[in-house]
């Protein structure tokens, strides 16, 4: 909104031409979104705690837990709202790369939200069914995938590209590159809400792997970039780097007030969402296995709930001592802070990794 | 107390203000992220510096 603004400036006063270079564009909504958090942020933790909107905690988690209990939660829709409301003014509003990413993140909020309402309202710490709620998952990012896949004019916008090898391009075709979408998409929803069970353990890696997303964004939009670095050219993608600036601005804010001790939670409607966007986003820029890899802590924590549950049905005894693996770690008797700091620190070296990608090819 | 101990106090008092509320206390750790979240802002500011000029 505020580049058409600008452009319209730039024509009698040229310094606004500056807002037309997607780097401070992103820069600017970043800071956006933090200001707007931290405006909205302390009236929406009061008017939470107000409507008593508080966490219930799972009966089977770790004890040291229960203190958390009645803490406001639904805490995403801060995010959420930042987001949108910064994507809107500083992106261009006429790229479809940016539409169906903001499209993809609230569809993912409203479940989150239905699911966390639910909880709220019920008590119950288990909310809707997860049958429903993976299939209105798919349903979005399916018709999300769908459009990006049949709007689709260059075979480099649907194949999948291997890190560290410049000539290597697995050609999907429509209909695999929508299969691949759904699974990063969806998986990777599902995989920051699992995350999300320690104070500011899911907000800090989303915001460095939303950095990271932003760069990888601009240099796919980016002819030069892309040409020099040997990543596919996506005409437009470089307008997420602004999505990206914005939930990673927004996702800082947030942790001003989700740092241990939170004193809000972001709930489904923030975690579902989040780890949708930053799907979406690799999947346009063509970085799935980039993703999986800045993403690691997320995929780990993934893991280690299927392998917990594997084994359980099949052997009868657990792998780890509680699932998923943040929780094990907190019953060896590291402290709550050690696991999040720790896990931060881990994923700040795969982003690096991942960031190396670019060159390393 | 003089005026700038008040003042280091209240701006002590704004920053701890949501650890020292929470009931799970732990304050430090709180304060250190949000420390840190300021560096980061910080940091974002310079470098749209490289740009704005």
């Amino acid at each position: 909104m505020l580049l058409e603004l600008f452009e319209w400036l730039g024509k009698d006063l040229r310094a606004f031409n500056v807002f037309s270079y997607i780097t401070l564009r992103a820069v600017m909504a970043a800071m956006t979104a933090l200001v707007i958090s931290f405006v909205i942020g302390p009236w929406m933790i009061r008017k939470l705690t107000s409507l008593k909107i508080g966490q219930s905690v799972r009966d089977d988690g770790p004890q040291s837990h229960l203190v958390k209990a009645g803490t406001p939660t639904m805490g995403g829709a801060l995010i959420l709202t930042a987001v949108a409301v910064t994507t809107i003014l500083w992106a261009d509003l006429s790229n479809r790369y940016v539409w169906a990413c903001l499209v993809t993140t609230v569809g993912f909020g409203v479940i989150g939200w239905i699911d966390d309402y639910r909880k709220v309202v019920h008590k119950n710490s288990k909310g809707i069914s997860a049958k429903t709620k993976f299939f209105w998952q798919t349903v979005i990012a399916a018709t999300a995938l769908s459009y990006l896949a049949f709007r689709a004019n260059l075979p480099q916008q649907t194949d999948l590209i291997v890190p560290f090898f410049k000539t290597v391009a697995i050609p999907l075709g429509a209909f695999g590159f929508i299969v691949l979408g759904w699974f990063v998409v969806v998986g990777f929803s599902n995989a920051v809400n699992l995350t999300d069970g320690l104070d500011g353990l899911a907000i800090m890696p989303t915001v460095m792997v939303a950095s990271a997303l932003a760069i990888f964004a601009y240099v796919a939009g980016n002819k030069v970039f892309a040409t020099y670095l040997g990543v596919p050219h996506i005409a437009g993608a470089g307008e997420l780097a602004i999505f990206c600036g914005a939930i990673a601005g927004a996702g800082l804010a947030f942790l001003w007030f989700n740092a241990y001790p939170a004193e809000v939670f972001m709930g489904d409607v923030g975690a579902l969402a989040l780890g949708g966007a930053l799907g979406l986003v690799a999947v346009i820029c063509r970085q799935e296995i980039v993703l999986i890899i800045m993403g690691g802590v997320f995929v780990v924590e993934t893991l280690s709930v299927m392998i917990q549950v594997a084994s359980f049905k099949l052997t009868g005894k657990r792998v780890f001592r509680m699932a998923p693996l943040h929780h094990h770690y907190e019953l060896k008797g590291w402290k709550e802070n050690q696991v999040v700091v720790r896990f931060w620190i881990i994923t700040m070296m795969l982003v690096l990794f991942g960031l190396s990608t670019l060159k390393l090819r | 107390m003089n005026m700038r101990k008040a003042h280091e106090v209240k701006v002590w008092a704004t920053l701890t203000r949501g650890a020292v509320l929470s009931p799970q206390g732990g304050g430090d750790q709180n304060l250190h992220v949000r420390f840190w979240i300021i560096t980061m802002m910080l940091v974002l500011f310079g470098l749209s510096t490289l740009k704005l000029r």
